[in-house]
């Protein structure tokens, strides 16, 4: 009989969703362009992901140990914040590079904003621009896949024809595969796309921010890019981070908009300044920076998009 | 008694970077090695007896309606004095200084100290004042300077001090690694020094 | 109103005794300054063509169309011309950088120099260091020196700055304009 009426505090409406199940989500999609990394990239590779990944998840059981709150590295939260840390770095880079980022990523930009869930922006892509700034050199030292890893340039720094002019392009196959010159994980586009799919099934993002982010840059390439080239719009496309970065990136629940109104502004936001960067700017990638300009705009997105409260009179 | 704690107020419990906050303009911008932190320092310093020093004179005779004014043109005269005197007479001290002397002007802690000390206190305590905020500040911005001249140049006070395998971490001595290398030095004093400090 | 005057006629004494005060310093510290600067000047010019003595300017008209040049000096040593010293401003990866060249009345670089810029600290900025720089030194002035990014250098070639090809181009566009300038105008 006592057990009949069940008080509660709100929210009353749970979902089956956890963390641990979410995140293995998404490193479960991240498996095949992991895999064709490793492939692609050989040991260099596997040396940079291992030690991501390792300082990412010891850095979160110190700090949570050092902060005297329950240590959640079992919640494969850090596992995704390492090997996306990894996938943004050229597998030529010394050992210490990706720890260092690591170290950041968690202490810094998640820990000292309140940990999992408080942080502002992506604490991989931060990290990344952290790493980009410190040692640029490292951090764009390119090689061509296989075993004899040729130094040479990504197709984008190609394309806008920044550096190494005269390069022959990659074919549209070997972008699509990802058997160009690039960061880890960034390369293959089939791969992200067919783990993103996987995703967006599973309902841990919604095809929303990917969808508008990768439109965006298409349309705007197209149009304001090579003079309506169709072929240089699907290069953009392919090439470099934008994959990666609108599916695994964009859609990181803390630092992206909350509002389905907000999450089209947020996407159309970055689609736009990544155009501008790669088409106007110094650098030939634009995705991480327009991440995380937008990451730190979702608040006042959110602020001018939250739907008014039921009832509510003006 | 009452002069050695307004020294060690500056220098410890009322730091002006660490727990004032004060002067974040020239802090954040010219310590990208300790150096330059030493020099940018001990150039307010010497700003901040002497107008200290001036105001806590002609306190008496200044209104309190027009105080600020007065401070601000008693303040920018001595910069500018320093700064021409400097160039003229010591040209190598000017090389190394000369950059950091106009920025000394708009530096709030010179008018923080003029309005909440000097026009309150003796000669005397006043210049006790300027010089232990002015120590305060040379230690915390050399500190500051140090910690990212040593990531980010892998030296200190323009010495290696790691072999030359040592990559340094560029982005300290950019603008984003002041506020890096503030917020964390920030956070560790307030988490050391001011916790003893609040227990007088 | 009498308290606006009383405050007014206060002000006015601080800032007279201040107005003073500055006229005086300005006053003793004008020739000293001057002299500093024309010194600096010198020892500036002297950097990239350290057989002169003396320097005189020329007049504008001498460069006049040239992009980039922002003076020319000729540099003399017992009243003989022995080089010109050449500023210019390229635009580097961050706003312009002054570059100033040396060339001797034979045509050859005696030295290059990196004034003020806003290069990045570690990459661009060491432009200004010698290992950079002497780079230039003694290369004929005569057509065109182009940058490459490893290997070798031939004699016209020099060796970019690991992470910073644009500031190695754009200190080198410096010097081209220079050897063009005098080619065309100074030889």
């Amino acid at each position: 009989m006592d057990n009949r009426l069940i008080v509660s505090s709100s929210p009353h409406l749970r979902a089956d969703d956890s963390i641990n199940r979410i995140m293995r989500d998404v490193v479960i999609a991240l498996l095949p362009a992991t895999l064709a990394g490793i492939y692609f990239f050989r040991m260099g590779a596997v040396k940079v992901i291992l030690a991501a990944i390792i300082a990412a998840v010891v850095t979160e059981a110190v700090i949570q140990k050092v902060r005297k709150q329950p240590v959640t590295i079992n919640d494969w939260s850090a596992v995704v914040t390492g090997l996306l840390l990894a996938f943004n770095i050229p597998a030529t880079a010394p050992w210490w590079l990706p720890v260092i980022g690591s170290i950041f990523a968690i202490a810094i930009v998640k820990h000292t904003f309140g940990g999992l869930g408080h942080n502002f922006m992506n604490p991989a892509l931060a990290a990344r621009a952290m790493l980009l700034a410190s040692w640029p050199v490292p951090m764009t030292n390119w090689v061509t896949p296989g075993a004899d890893a040729v130094s040479t340039a990504t197709p984008l720094a190609l394309i806008s024809g920044t550096e190494a002019a005269g390069q022959a392009l990659p074919s549209m196959v070997d972008l699509l595969i990802g058997n160009v010159g690039g960061c880890i994980g960034e390369t293959s586009a089939i791969l992200l796309i067919l783990g993103g799919v996987y995703l967006i099934f599973r309902g841990v993002i919604t095809p929303r921010i990917p969808v508008i982010y990768i439109s965006t840059v298409a349309v705007l390439t197209f149009v304001l890019g090579g003079g309506f080239s169709l072929q240089y719009m699907i290069y953009q496309v392919l090439a470099g981070g934008l994959m990666l970065g609108a599916f695994y990136m964009a859609t990181d629940y803390a630092s992206s908009p909350v509002t389905p109104k907000g999450q089209v502004i947020y996407a159309l936001g970055c689609g736009i300044l990544t155009s501008i960067i790669r088409l106007y700017g110094g650098y030939p990638e634009g995705v991480s920076y327009s991440i995380l300009l937008m990451n730190v705009a979702a608040p006042l997105i959110d602020k001018y998009t939250s739907p008014r409260v039921f009832g509510e009179v003006k | 008694m009452k002069i050695g704690n307004t020294f060690l107020r500056g220098i410890l419990y009322d730091n002006p970077i660490f727990i004032q906050l004060l002067g974040m303009c020239p802090t954040l911008a010219v310590t990208t090695s300790a150096v330059n932190g030493v020099g940018m320092g001990l150039a307010t310093t010497a700003v901040l007896l002497g107008s200290n020093v001036v105001i806590a004179m002609i306190k008496k005779f200044i209104p309190a309606k027009i105080r600020i004014p007065a401070y601000v043109v008693v303040i920018a005269t001595f910069v500018t004095v320093i700064g021409l005197l400097m160039k003229a007479f010591v040209p190598a001290l000017d090389k190394a200084l000369g950059l950091f002397i106009p920025l000394i002007v708009v530096n709030c802690i010179i008018l923080a100290r003029a309005e909440a000390f000097a026009s309150k206190n003796s000669v005397l305590l006043s210049a006790v004042d300027g010089i232990g905020m002015g120590l305060g500040f040379t230690i915390s911005l050399t500190i500051l300077g140090s910690v990212r001249e040593i990531l980010g140049a892998g030296s200190i006070f323009g010495k290696a001090i790691f072999g030359a395998s040592y990559q340094p971490a560029l982005i300290m001595i950019l603008p984003p690694g002041a506020f890096l290398a503030l917020g964390c030095l920030l956070a560790l004093y307030n988490w050391t020094v001011s916790k003893k400090a609040n227990q007088f | 109103m009498r308290d606006i005057i009383r405050l007014g006629l206060i002000l006015l004494l601080i800032t007279a005794v201040a107005a003073a005060v500055l006229a005086w310093t300005n006053d003793v510290t004008m020739e000293p300054i001057a002299d500093q600067v024309l010194q600096a000047n010198i020892t500036a010019r002297q950097s990239v063509l350290s057989d002169a003595s003396e320097f005189e300017e020329m007049s504008t008209d001498t460069f006049a169309g040239y992009a980039n040049v922002l003076e020319v000096y000729k540099g003399l040593k017992d009243g003989q011309v022995v080089g010109y010293t050449i500023k210019t401003n390229p635009s580097g990866y961050a706003g312009p950088i002054e570059v100033m060249i040396g060339i001797s009345v034979d045509g050859v670089i005696q030295g290059v120099s990196v004034g003020n810029h806003s290069e990045t600290p570690g990459l661009g900025a060491k432009a200004s260091d010698d290992q950079f720089k002497n780079q230039y030194n003694d290369k004929k002035a005569e057509g065109q020196i182009d940058v490459i990014k490893a290997g070798t250098p031939k004699d016209n070639e020099i060796i970019s700055i690991s992470g910073a090809t644009i500031t190695s181009r754009a200190v080198t566009a410096g010097v081209n304009a220079a050897i063009q300038l005098y080619n065309e105008a100074l030889k």
